[in-house]
């Protein structure tokens, strides 16, 4: 993986101590570390919280980031494993709460309303892990392997966990579509 | 990464239809306009300048303490060897008297010497000195 020159000179930096170095790699990375944070934790404060939890562990191990690597993948693991211990820390939470926590406050109000309820239920049912996957695979573009990193499992699981997840998620739409 | 594409491509027959990934996609919208990225990345880096001065914080309060700290290590340090040297030299002493005092036999006293020597053979030719 070829790394961008402006992310290598800034991860250097950033690992010397040099803070606006690091707050250049948070401006680069944010947008991306937020929708891996999204996928794990559905909460869009959680996954703000999850945001700002990784990119803190970062900097307090910056020393043992390895520049020759990508910044981005390992903070979205960072990331990942801070959305991890705020679900873990918030496991109890009834499916009525979790669709509400779906809707987004940033969604287009011109969709289809009932779409979109159909839809948030649908993907509250779905458990946790496979919720995950689907987000962070179809929509975010990980590969299956990427996301094994970032969820602690086997890439072979995260597939596996991906196509049980589309075909539940076809099943609970299948009356909206065509 | 290059086994996989980054989005559902034609080949993949279990990948989502494109209008459900839509709905996904907009249900998992990250937040828009500059002014909210740029409020995140204030909050990260004040956290992270807030960890930086903590961590260094601790070190500025105990940092006048360090060189009386290490003077006052060193002198009880000195003291725990002097006291150690003194208890070994002391056991030392004790061990050396038990051994001695075990070993050496009780004084005689003269009159005890001049009985025992007066029951052995010579004892009579000894007596006729003395007594003369």
């Amino acid at each position: 993986m070829r790394i961008p020159d402006e992310e290598r000179a800034l991860a250097e930096a950033a690992r010397g101590g040099n803070q606006d170095a690091f707050a250049g790699l948070v401006r680069l990375h944010q947008r991306r570390a937020y929708l891996v944070a999204r996928a794990i934790v559905t909460v869009h404060e959680d996954a703000e919280d999850a945001v700002q939890d990784g990119f803190v562990r970062a900097w307090q191990s910056i020393d043992r980031f390895d520049p020759s690597q990508s910044f981005g993948a390992w903070i979205n693991r960072i990331v990942a494993n801070a959305a991890l211990d705020i679900t873990r820390r918030r496991k109890v939470r009834s499916t009525e709460e979790l669709s509400d926590a779906l809707r987004s406050p940033f969604r287009d109000p011109a969709l289809d309303a009932e779409l979109n309820t159909r839809l948030r239920e649908a993907l509250s049912k779905l458990p946790d892990r496979a919720r995950s996957v689907i987000v962070l695979h179809d929509i975010e573009g990980f590969t299956h392997v990427e996301i094994g990193e970032m969820l602690g499992i086997p890439g072979g699981t995260a597939r596996s966990d991906l196509h049980h997840a589309r075909q539940k998620l076809r099943e609970m739409l299948k009356d909206l579509r065509g | 990464m290059t086994d996989e594409l980054r989005f559902p491509a034609n080949g993949d027959r279990d990948s989502l239809d494109e209008s459900l990934v839509s709905l996904v996609r907009e249900a998992y919208a990250p937040p828009g306009g500059d002014a909210y990225w740029s409020g995140l990345e204030s909050r990260i880096m004040s956290r992270v300048t807030g960890q930086s001065s903590l961590d260094a914080g601790w070190w500025n309060v105990l940092a006048p303490w360090a060189r009386p700290a290490l003077i006052a290590a060193a002198a009880i340090f000195a003291l725990a060897g002097v006291i150690d040297q003194k208890l070994i030299e002391s056991e030392e002493q004790v061990s050396y008297d038990s051994l001695v005092q075990s070993v050496t036999p009780e004084v005689l006293t003269t009159t005890q010497e001049l009985s025992s020597v007066e029951r052995g053979a010579d004892g009579a030719t000894l007596s006729y000195f003395l007594s003369h």
